[in-house]
């Protein structure tokens, strides 16, 4: 038992202030607005449009087989809309998901020329999906790692808006697609995934060595205060009576650990 | 009773009924953080095939497809194994053929779905089971995926595979460690029913539990720090 007992003293020294922070985080998690956490306060709900044979119809664009031909070898040519506007997006290499790195060319439909996402364009496309008060403040494309979206690994542009809650708009540089919204709400609960994860170095993962390192001692601090606690039980330390006042001050003297803290 | 006491007496009586808790919570972090998350997702149960289109296979063109389908929406040109094809949606179904030949390939059969299958999958395993999957879907498949495939391979972690059956893409994967930890994360968020972290149990649960934190910290700043000095007396 005195293993245990020492064993429970020095996980708790190590892990004790992490241990209150991950309560405390988890805690927010149950009494957090999760709609507002998302960051999309500001988000303009509009359905994408479909992208139609009517879109393309009066003008004569060029046929995808053209386009592939032309450019850098792609394994999937998709239509999407840009500013309501069709495009054809190429997609050189794919990652496995969207935020993966994905190499792409968004192409004009009618001219075949390769299209540029380019300040004055991202700054459209952040305002059509913004439909708060605010404006504009800043424009810049970033590359990854955004502190705000950690597992993006494509370039992006970065919009930030003037309003109540700074909201952000993160445009992939090469595709035009949206990515997301942030604000300040949806950055209050990132500090607190930071904290629960141990993710301090900003990583968007809960895979670093330092929580697996924390996570292991707080098993055996853990463990090590279940089997006290069984061993409190047979020893008889939990009795629900007035002779439990009488029991405690019995146990202090008995246990070792009482060394050295008799005032 | 000095703090000492009275934080000794709260911490042992807390842990009592918090002690099964946080034997969950930490067992089930620790599984959480340990396994890598891609490695979880099964990321490496699938093979990321960067085939590119033969543009000399394309016998369809873009105005053939609008002609025959003029309510196409979504429309794009992709690989299927090693043949072009298109894909697109009309009145909210998913249509696929062949930009070869013009032929329809959707839905798919259980001879394409087994070849689809076995063609994304990474290692080199036996199908132990496929089943097509129409309606009520498992736990592990969101409705929006069906109709789909199940294929199941004979390996470590009993990997499934799903297919949807219009579009011929892997929609998700699963494997057991996947599926662990889905348990895991309901029983660390204290969550025996809709799977969210906003449930009233957990709430009390934290706040009880930030005392016997507290409490036990407390006990820690006596036992470690305030010894120091006195170290002389004390056994350990």
């Amino acid at each position: 038992m005195r293993l245990i007992k020492l064993i429970h003293k020095w996980a708790s020294v190590f892990v004790g202030i992490q241990l209150l922070l991950w309560l405390v985080s988890g805690f927010y998690f149950n009494i957090m607005d999760h709609d507002k956490v998302r960051g999309n306060q500001y988000r303009a709900q509009i359905k994408p449009a479909p992208v139609l044979y009517s879109n393309i119809n009066n003008t004569s664009y060029i046929d995808p087989k053209t386009i592939l031909a032309e450019f850098e070898k792609s394994q999937s040519l998709k239509i999407v809309l840009v500013l309501d506007k069709p495009y054809y997006l190429l997609t050189h290499q794919a990652g496995l998901y969207r935020h993966f790195y994905n190499k792409q060319t968004l192409v004009n439909v009618y001219s075949g020329e390769e299209v540029i996402i380019d300040k004055k364009v991202a700054s459209n496309i952040a305002n059509q999906s913004y439909n708060g008060p605010g404006t504009i403040q800043s424009v810049t494309l970033k590359k990854p790692p955004i502190e705000d979206i950690p597992k993006e690994k494509n370039p992006v542009w970065q919009i930030n808006f003037k309003d109540d809650v700074n909201t952000s708009v993160y445009i992939n540089a090469s595709s035009g697609q949206l990515i997301k919204h942030s604000d300040d709400d949806k950055r209050f609960a990132d500090f607190f995934f930071m904290l629960h994860f141990m993710d301090y170095a900003s990583e968007g993962s809960f895979n670093n060595w330092q929580i697996i390192l924390f996570s292991i001692i707080t098993l055996w601090l853990v463990l090590s205060g279940f089997i006290w606690t069984v061993e409190l039980g047979f020893k008889g330390h939990y009795k629900f009576s007035l002779s439990m006042i009488k029991n405690e001050k019995q146990s202090v003297s008995e246990q070792p650990l009482s060394h050295g803290i008799k005032k | 009773m000095t703090l000492l006491k009275t934080s000794r007496k709260l911490h042992k009586w807390l842990m009592l009924f918090l002690g099964v808790q946080f034997v969950i919570w930490s067992v089930t972090g620790a599984y959480m953080v340990i396994f890598d998350i891609d490695y979880i997702h099964g990321d490496s149960l699938v093979t990321q095939h960067q085939t590119p289109i033969d543009v000399n296979k394309i016998n369809i063109s873009l105005t053939d497809i609008i002609k025959k389908y003029p309510d196409a929406q979504n429309i794009n040109l992709a690989v299927l194994i090693d043949s072009p094809v298109y894909r697109f949606k009309i009145a909210q179904k998913n249509v696929m053929l062949n930009a070869s030949s013009g032929e329809v390939l959707s839905p798919i059969n259980e001879v394409m779905a087994v070849k689809l299958a076995k063609h994304y999958y990474s290692a080199d395993d036996d199908i132990s089971e496929i089943e097509l999957l129409t309606n009520n879907p498992p736990f592990e498949l969101s409705k929006r995926h069906l109709p789909a495939y199940r294929v199941n391979f004979e390996a470590f972690g009993s990997p499934s595979l799903y297919i949807n059956a219009h579009s011929g893409k892997v929609v998700t994967k699963r494997h057991e460690f996947w599926r662990l930890f889905d348990w895991m994360f309901r029983f660390h968020i204290a969550d025996y029913q809709d799977g969210e972290p906003d449930n009233l149990l957990l709430f009390w649960l934290s706040i009880v539990s930030l005392f016997a934190v507290i409490t036990g910290l407390v006990l820690t700043y006596y036992r470690v720090f305030k010894n120091k000095r006195k170290r002389a007396n004390a056994t350990y």
